[in-house]
C-alpha cells in the first residue's frame, strides 16, 4: 500500500509537468501546424535561467521564476517573428517545419552549453526533506511542485474556457479558416499561444529541476518524447487533452515501476512504458483519447 | 592544424560521408518517392550493427552471414515501425517514428547482458574472452591495403581500404535506385506522396506500397549501420541518437530532397562541412575554447538546416518545383 501511495504521488507530479508542457506543444501544434521540437529545450533554458539567477546571484526564488518565464516568453516571439512567420507565409511544407525546429533545437541546446556550461545545476530547495502520509515517504518539495502545477494547471483550463482568448485560440486550433473567417484576429491569438507556451514550459521545466534534484542541459530533451506522447495521445492540437494525456502517461510511466506488474518494470525503461501505452491506444484508437475520427468517403 | 594536412583524416571524412550516402540513401527512398517523414532512421543503424556485433561475439557466427541477418533485421524493424504506425496520419507518424528509435536506444542501453549495455559492445558476452567482431574482416582490409598501395602509395590504409568497399557499395545502390525510379512501384509511390485517393481509386493499395518503401530504405540503412560498426569496431548506444537521423536529412535537402543523384553530393557537401567546422581557426572561431567549439559544430549544423529550409527548401542542387506543394 505505501508503495502503491508513494508511486500514485510520483504519477501525479510527472503527470501533472508533463500536461503542462504537452499543453504548450499542442497549443503550438493547433495554431500553427508546427511540431516543436525546441519544447523540451524551452523547458531546460527555463530552468537554467531560474537557477543562474536564484543560486548564482542569489536574487529571490520567485523573481528568479518570474524573469525565466519572461525571456521564454520573449524568445517564442522572436522566433515566431524571425522563422515561424516567414515560413507561414511561404506556406513551407511539413518537413521545412520540422527541420527548422530541429535546427532551432540543436542551437539552443548548445547555447545553453556554451552560455551556463556544462554540468549540473540544483535549486536552492532542500529536496530530501519528507514527511510521512499513509505510510508513504512524501518529498516536500514534490508536494509544493505538485500544488502549484495543479493550480496553474486549473488557472489554464478556465482561461482557455471562458476567456475570449482561449475560445479563439481553440476555435482555431479547430479550423483555422472558419475562424480567420469569422474575425478572429490570427496574429492576436499566435502571439497569446507563444506567451501561454512560454509560461507554460518555463514553469514545468523549474518544476522538473526542482523534484529531479540535479539537472543539466539534457533535462527538457529527455523529456521531450514522453511530452510528445502525451500530446499525441489526447490528439493532437486538443489542449484538454494533452493535460488528460499527460497526467495518464505520468501515472503509467510511475505505476509501470510497482512490484505487482511483473516485479516492476525497471525505472529506466519509463519512456519506453510512455511510448508502449501510446502504441496501444493508437491501434485502438487512432485519432488519440478525445479525437473525433475523421469522416471517411 | 596537423590533423588538417594529415591525407588519414581526409580519407576517413571521404569514408563517412559514403556511410552517411547510404544511410540517407533509405531516407531518400521514403522521403523522395513516397513522401514519408521518417525521423527514426538511426533504428536501423543500431538495429543491423548490434545484430551483427551479437551474433558474431555471443555466437560466434560468420560475419557475411552475421552482417546478414544483421541488414534484414533492420528491415524487419522497418516493417514493425510501418505495420504499426503506418496508418497514422503524416505528423503522427514522424513522432512514433522518432520514437521508435530511442525505444530501441532505451532497450540497447539497459540489456546489458545482451548489448553490452552503456558500456558498448565491448562488453557483450563473449566465449572467446575478448569482444571483438572486425577480426575475419581486418584481414580482408589488410589484403585490399597491399593490394592499392602501389597505386595510392601513402593513401593505402585500413580506412582507404573501406573507403573504396563503401563508395562502390554506394554507386552499386544508386544504381539501382535510379534504376526502381523508373518502374511502376517508384510511379504509385510518387502518385501516393501527393494524393492517397487518386491511387487507392485506381486499385492500389497505398498502406502496402508505403510500407515497401519504408522496408527497402530501412534494408539500405541497416547496411550502412553494417558498415559503421565494421569502421569503427566499437559500439555504443549513444552512437545512435536521434541527431544522426537528423545528420542524414541533412544530406538529402543539401542534395536537392527529390534527387537520388544528389544524395552522395549532399553526402560531400555534409562530411565537408561536419568534419571541416573543426578547422575554423580563425576569428570569431578562436575566441572560443574548443569544449566550446565542439558546441559551435551542432549549432552550425543548426544554423545551416534552418538557412536552407528559409532560403532554399530544393537544396543546393534541387529543384523548386518539387518541393513547393501548391
Amino acid at each position: 500500500m505505501a508503495e502503491f501511495v508513494q508511486l500514485l504521488f510520483n504519477g501525479l507530479v510527472t503527470g501533472s509537468i508533463l500536461a503542462m508542457a504537452a499543453v504548450g506543444v499542442s497549443l503550438v501544434y493547433g495554431v500553427l501546424r508546427l511540431v516543436n521540437f525546441a519544447a523540451g529545450d524551452f523547458m531546460t533554458l527555463g530552468a537554467f535561467v531560474a537557477v543562474f539567477l536564484s543560486v548564482s546571484k542569489g536574487w529571490p526564488l520567485i523573481v528568479a521564476i518570474l524573469v525565466a518565464i519572461v525571456v521564454i516568453c520573449v524568445l517564442g516571439l522572436a522566433l515566431d517573428w524571425l522563422l515561424w512567420k516567414r515560413l507561414r507565409e511561404s506556406k513551407a511544407g511539413t518537413l521545412a517545419l520540422f527541420l527548422v525546429a530541429t535546427g532551432v533545437a540543436l542551437i539552443l541546446r548548445q547555447s545553453i552549453l556554451m552560455i551556463f556550461s556544462s554540468g549540473s545545476r540544483k535549486f536552492a530547495i532542500n529536496e530530501t526533506a519528507t514527511f510521512s502520509f499513509l505510510g508513504a515517504n512524501i518529498a516536500t518539495s514534490q508536494l509544493i511542485v505538485l500544488l502549484l502545477a495543479s493550480s496553474a494547471i486549473i488557472t489554464l483550463g478556465l482561461f482557455m474556457a471562458k476567456s475570449t482568448i482561449g475560445k479563439d485560440m481553440r476555435a482555431f486550433s479547430d479550423n483555422a479558416s472558419l475562424a480567420a473567417v469569422s474575425g478572429i484576429n490570427v496574429n492576436k491569438v499566435v502571439r497569446y499561444v507563444w506567451i501561454i507556451n512560454g509560461i507554460l514550459s518555463a514553469l514545468a521545466g523549474i518544476f522538473q529541476g526542482m523534484v529531479q534534484g540535479r539537472f543539466d542541459s539534457t533535462m527538457g530533451w529527455t523529456l521531450l518524447l514522453p511530452i510528445f506522447a502525451a500530446v499525441v495521445l489526447g490528439t493532437i492540437g486538443d489542449a484538454y487533452g494533452a493535460l488528460l494525456g499527460g497526467m495518464v502517461l505520468g501515472l503509467v510511466m510511475e505505476l509501470s515501476t510497482w512490484h505487482i506488474f511483473f516485479g516492476g518494470i525497471p525505472g529506466s525503461y519509463k519512456n519506453v512504458v510512455a511510448f508502449a501505452t501510446l502504441g496501444i491506444v493508437l491501434l485502438v484508437k487512432p485519432e488519440g483519447l478525445l479525437g473525433v475520427k475523421a469522416r471517411s468517403i | 592544424m596537423t590533423a588538417f594536412l594529415q591525407p588519414g583524416f581526409w580519407v576517413f571524412v571521404v569514408l563517412m560521408a559514403g556511410i552517411y550516402c547510404i544511410f540517407a540513401l533509405g531516407l531518400q527512398v521514403q522521403y523522395g518517392l513516397g513522401g514519408i517523414l521518417n525521423f527514426g532512421h538511426v533504428a536501423t543503424m543500431a538495429l543491423s550493427s548490434y545484430t551483427m556485433a551479437i551474433l558474431v561475439i555471443t555466437y560466434n557466427w560468420n560475419l557475411y552471414l552475421a552482417c546478414f541477418v544483421g541488414v534484414i533485421m533492420a528491415g524487419l524493424g522497418g516493417a514493425f515501425l510501418g505495420l504499426t504506425t503506418l496508418r497514422l496520419r503524416g505528423d503522427y507518424f514522424s513522432i512514433v517514428s522518432i520514437a521508435f528509435s530511442e525505444i530501441i536506444r532505451y532497450i540497447i542501453h539497459n540489456s546489458d547482458h545482451l548489448t553490452g549495455g552503456s558500456q558498448g559492445s565491448l562488453n557483450i558476452p563473449s566465449s572467446k574472452g575478448y569482444a571483438s567482431y572486425t577480426d575475419s574482416f581486418n584481414k580482408v582490409l589488410m589484403n585490399i591495403q597491399d593490394k592499392i598501395k602501389p597505386i595510392v602509395g601513402s593513401f593505402a590504409s585500413r580506412d582507404m581500404a573501406l573507403l573504396l568497399i563503401v563508395w562502390l557499395t554506394a554507386i552499386i545502390l544508386l544504381t539501382i535506385m535510379s534504376f526502381i525510379q523508373k518502374t511502376s512501384w517508384a510511379r504509385v509511390l510518387r502518385a501516393t506522396r501527393e494524393d492517397d485517393d487518386v491511387p487507392a481509386s485506381l486499385g492500389k493499395n497505398v498502406f502496402l506500397f508505403r510500407l515497401s518503401s519504408v522496408i527497402v530504405g530501412s534494408v539500405i540503412g541497416g547496411i550502412a549501420g553494417i558498415y559503421w560498426a565494421l569502421e569503427f569496431s566499437i559500439l555504443d548506444p549513444a552512437d545512435f541518437q536521434t541527431i544522426v537521423t537528423f545528420f542524414a536529412w541533412m544530406v538529402i535537402i543539401l542534395g536537392g530532397a527529390t534527387r537520388v543523384k544528389g544524395v552522395p553530393l549532399g553526402a560531400l557537401f555534409f562530411g565537408f562541412l561536419y568534419a571541416g567546422t573543426r578547422f575554423f581557426q580563425f576569428p570569431p572561431f578562436t575566441w572560443f575554447d574548443s569544449v566550446q567549439r565542439a558546441y559551435l559544430r551542432i549549432m552550425i549544423i543548426g544554423f545551416v538546416l534552418i538557412f536552407l529550409m528559409l532560403k532554399r527548401p530544393q537544396g543546393i542542387f534541387g529543384k523548386r518545383e518539387e518541393m513547393v506543394l501548391e
